[in-house]
């Protein structure tokens, strides 16, 4: 007795002390619950899209293209005379109801466009009137996003928006007290004890706890856990509304798996599931997804379409047991089919390869939480047409080598970069053989030797000097020793192991003579052609040795792209980039890309230098580019490393410059040629992209001479194989070759014409 | 003397007929098979049939730029380049745009893209080099902009 009397204070102190743990646990919870609940806004991913396609009369683009791309925007091919968002295909004529969009520079109201093709380009535009339009842009389609960590994606609603039908059946399969409780529900846990060995769908969770759950817990399974649970729900409930709480519930549920893509919410699962918007979710349809709150997986309608509709229809009878819906309402949604929305999944995005340029260009500008929090809207440069010729080509032609049967497993890689020469606009981009695949992007971060691609940087790095080189210099093409100090002596060979002797410039590039343009490389400096390639956008410090002449650094195909693309706009360097415009998730103008050049280069080099890369497609290395393309004055170049390792070819049409690579992963030996491996790609995928003549202005400083390729002389008719060639005015050869007639006859002759024959 | 004159005055046609009778814009026309080959495809004229399209969104961004509203400006004059890379004079409204933006560097470059697409429009070179000129100046470039000046006035004769 003595003894309690001595401990009774203690006990009491411990009691109170504890008493005060647990509210301040309590309090703890609390703030925690509010700060959090209010704190928390939902993570909204980035949403990328693709450019917007502007339809004008001369747009060269097939009709079937159109289409696609409005069908990928999810238009339906049905007339709905109140609604947009459907086309009606008449013949050429195409009658579009485009949506209403938020685009960068502001929002564009619906309307409705009668579009008519002629010869696979736009010929007439007009509104519904008949009226004439001169430009129309189409939505931008969605291409992905940057998702948070989990990669949640969720489109967020608001509780007014949701049908009043789906919260009913919510609340009949989930949550019957969900009005009355106070967050947590005795009564259900009680009848899901006690309903456990019928295989009652109720569970003993409201929805207040379940977003508790959800929002602040992980997910293991403990007593104490459980505890929290009960208290976090009681102090939300005390917080907070029920239609709040409801509000939250509905757009933090999971709902579904897209690939990589976590659905979160009944507005994108609305979409997701039946392609259309929250509030135009039927019964039958909302049943659905009330359906899924269980087991997205186990109930996925996708994949277990049977279980997926017994499950439907049992939420439908709970509901109607509740007395939420009628008898005849219940009968009606029960006859109907699934109704999902048949496109193919495409995860958080179906061009892995380009968002992860768009990705890591942001990173510069903002905050990786912000990404993948702020629901940005992104503008991308992605040309979903050129994307998808280039994902073809490079399929098929890999499949190609794959049915010759001698590429092993795992087969050849390949890589295919896309610009616009003027703005530096990065069209397509794809990373590898699955295009899909979100995993090593060659494109980016394949550093290959880009061998023979190397050679224009030394080829202009001459022609910047028309006092001493010109197309027509005679380069020397034979045997040629390179000793270092202190080093093994460098001796380049050509790739057929001959020497050619003397020949002029531009056949030595058009057959990419290696001997040649060491030779040339060398005399004219390491340092001056690697200020070249600076220049032209090569921004990785180069290996100091001679080899690198004939391309023994390790670049990227964007890096090579980036140098292309100078020369494919006559000198003027755009850095490459993937993106237009950001704005916040409401459509406020957040930062402009804009078109950024800088004059690298003056005109006449540049002029020389792509002559020259012409003539290597017209008689040179890649001849074969005939098969795929009619002659249109395209420019490129070829590259095949040592032992075939990699294959390349970088080249430029009038509208477009790009690069492909094909190589093994592990570096090993290809035994393929750029021009038979990486050259059929870039034919491919540039002959079903309407492809435009090079046009470069001729510079006013430049001429034109005919020029015998013997003697790199002048010539005249009566010499084979004579060719044209542009020259810095001045600097075309004076002498005539051996096969040209006698020139005073011949100026005779043509001054008589001049007098007499026009 | 009065021979010698007149056979002067022939030479000097002669030697005028040949720029006007340089074989025509093979803009869409292949490039010959048959000797002599010809590489660099001369351009087709700036001055090619206009497009409604570009001359809408010239007329919005003029209209930006009278009104002040540069970005907006910047913005639509790209959106017309998309649609006509090639025309010259889109390229040097840009400059202008640029050169109001105190982006003298890009404003430069973009007269001299505007140059190289400007064909025979000798008023246009001009204009450009006036706008290469001020954007010198304004970096205090004024040798570069003294030479500027004078290939402004060579093309202005």
């Amino acid at each position: 007795m003595v003894r309690r009397r001595r401990y009774w204070p203690y006990i009491r102190i411990g009691l109170l002390a504890l008493a005060l743990l647990a509210a301040g646990y309590v309090l703890y919870l609390d703030l925690r619950v509010r700060h959090e609940f209010e704190g928390r806004r939902f993570a909204l991913p980035a949403r990328i899209y693709a450019r917007p396609l502007e339809v004008h009369v001369g747009l060269k683009v097939p009709e079937d293209d159109v289409v696609r791309e409005l069908r990928e925007l999810g238009y339906r091919a049905v007339a709905r005379p109140d609604g947009s968002g459907w086309y009606v295909r008449n013949g050429a004529e195409l009658e579009i109801a485009v949506r209403p969009f938020v685009f960068w520079d502001g929002p564009q109201p619906a309307r409705r466009l009668r579009v008519s093709f002629a010869e696979g380009a736009v010929s007439a535009l007009a509104d519904a009137q008949g009226a004439e339009v001169a430009l129309a842009r189409l939505e931008p389609v969605p291409i992905g996003g940057i998702y948070p960590t989990n990669n949640e994606d969720r489109l967020l609603v608001r509780l007014s928006e949701v049908p009043k039908v789906l919260v009913k059946e919510l609340i009949a399969v989930e949550d019957r007290n969900f009005y009355s409780h106070w967050g947590f529900d005795p009564r259900g846990i009680a009848r899901a004890l006690l309903s456990l060995p019928t295989g009652h769908v109720q569970g003993g969770s409201t929805l207040t706890q379940q977003l508790v759950k959800n929002f602040f817990l992980s997910p293991e399974r403990t007593l104490r856990r459980k505890a929290v649970e009960l208290v976090m729900a009681v102090l939300l409930e005390l917080n907070y509304s029920k239609q709040e709480i409801l509000e939250t519930y509905l757009n933090e549920i999971y709902l579904g798996q897209d690939r990589d893509r976590a659905i979160h919410g009944v507005g994108l699962a609305a979409q997701f599931y039946f392609d259309k918007p929250v509030q135009k979710l039927t019964a039958a349809e909302s049943a659905l997804l009330v359906g899924l709150v269980r087991g997205p997986g186990y109930y996925d309608p996708y994949r277990h379409p049977q279980r997926a509709l017994e499950r439907r229809n049992l939420v439908l009878r709970e509901t109607r047991d509740e007395g939420s819906i009628s008898a005849a309402e219940y009968q009606a949604a029960r006859a109907r089919g699934l109704g999902l929305n048949p496109r193919p999944s495409t995860g958080t995005t179906p061009y892995p390869a380009f968002v992860d340029l768009v990705h890591r260009q942001l990173r510069h500008d903002y905050d990786e939480d912000d990404l993948r929090s702020e629901g940005l809207r992104i503008f991308s440069t992605l040309d979903p047409r050129v994307q998808a010729a280039a994902e073809h080509a490079l399929s098929d032609r890999l499949a190609a080598f794959d049915r010759q049967g001698r590429f092993g497993k795992p087969g050849l890689e390949g890589a295919v970069v896309v610009a616009d020469p003027q703005s530096g606009e990065v069209q397509a981009l794809v990373g590898g053989r699955d295009p899909r695949y979100q995993g090593f992007n060659r494109a980016l971060d394949a550093e290959r030797q880009i061998g023979s691609l190397f050679k224009p940087a030394i080829y202009l790095t001459a022609l910047q000097d028309p006092s001493r080189y010109t197309l027509t210099t005679m380069l020397d093409d034979s045997k040629f020793v390179w000793q270092p100090p202190n080093a093994e002596p460098w001796r380049p060979e050509n790739y057929d192991k001959q020497y050619h002797g003397q020949v002029p410039l531009y056949l030595a590039l058009a057959h990419s003579y290696n001997v040649a343009a060491a030779r040339l490389g060398t005399t004219l400096g390491l340092d001056n052609v690697f200020a070249t390639a600076r220049k032209l956008g090569i921004e990785r410090a180069l290996p100091p040795y001679p080899s690198t002449l004939l391309g023994a650094a390790n670049l990227t195909p964007l890096e090579v792209t980036q140098m292309y693309q100078t020369i494919a706009s006559g000198g003027f360097r755009s850095p490459l980039h993937a993106i237009r415009d950001v704005t916040t998730a409401d459509g406020h103008p957040l930062k402009r890309y804009p078109l950024a050049v800088a004059q690298a280069f003056p005109p006449d080099p540049m002029y020389l230098l792509t002559a020259g890369l012409q003539d290597v497609v017209r008689e040179g290395t890649a001849q074969s580019l005939a098969n795929w393309l009619p002659p249109l004055g395209v420019a490129g170049k070829t590259g095949t490393t040592n032992e075939q390792r990699d294959a390349w070819f970088a080249g430029f049409t009038g509208a477009r410059v790009s690069v492909v690579w094909v190589g093994y992963d592990d570096n090993r030996p290809a035994r393929l040629l750029g021009a038979t491996a990486a050259l059929p790609v870039w034919g491919q995928m540039m002959a079903a992209l309407e492809p435009e003549p090079v046009a470069f202005p001729q510079p006013e400083d430049i001429e034109q001479a005919t020029i015998d390729p013997q003697s790199g002389l002048l010539a005249d008719s009566s010499c084979p194989g004579a060719i044209e060639l542009p020259f810095v005015k001045g600097s075309a050869p004076q002498a005539r070759a051996p096969c040209a007639g006698n020139p005073v006859v011949d100026n005779v002759k043509g001054f008589f014409q001049h007098l007499f024959g026009h | 003397m009065r021979l010698l004159l007149l056979f002067a005055a022939l030479l000097a046609g002669c030697a005028a007929t040949p720029p006007a009778q340089t074989p025509p814009p093979q803009g869409s026309a292949p490039v010959e098979a048959a000797p002599p080959a010809s590489l660099g495809v001369p351009a087709a004229p700036a001055a090619a049939a206009p497009n409604p399209a570009v001359e809408r969104l010239m007329a919005s961004a003029r209209a930006d730029v009278a009104a002040s509203r540069l970005g907006s400006a910047e913005a639509t004059l790209e959106r017309a380049l998309r649609i006509a890379p090639r025309d010259a004079s889109l390229w040097q409204q840009l400059a202008r745009v640029r050169l109001q933006q105190g982006q003298y560097q890009q404003a430069e470059s973009l007269a001299a893209r505007s140059n190289t697409w400007a064909g025979g429009d000798n008023a246009l070179r001009a204009e450009n080099w006036n706008l290469i000129a001020q954007a010198r100046d304004a970096r205090g470039d004024s040798e570069g902009a003294r030479a500027a000046q004078q290939n402004a006035e060579r093309y202005n004769r």
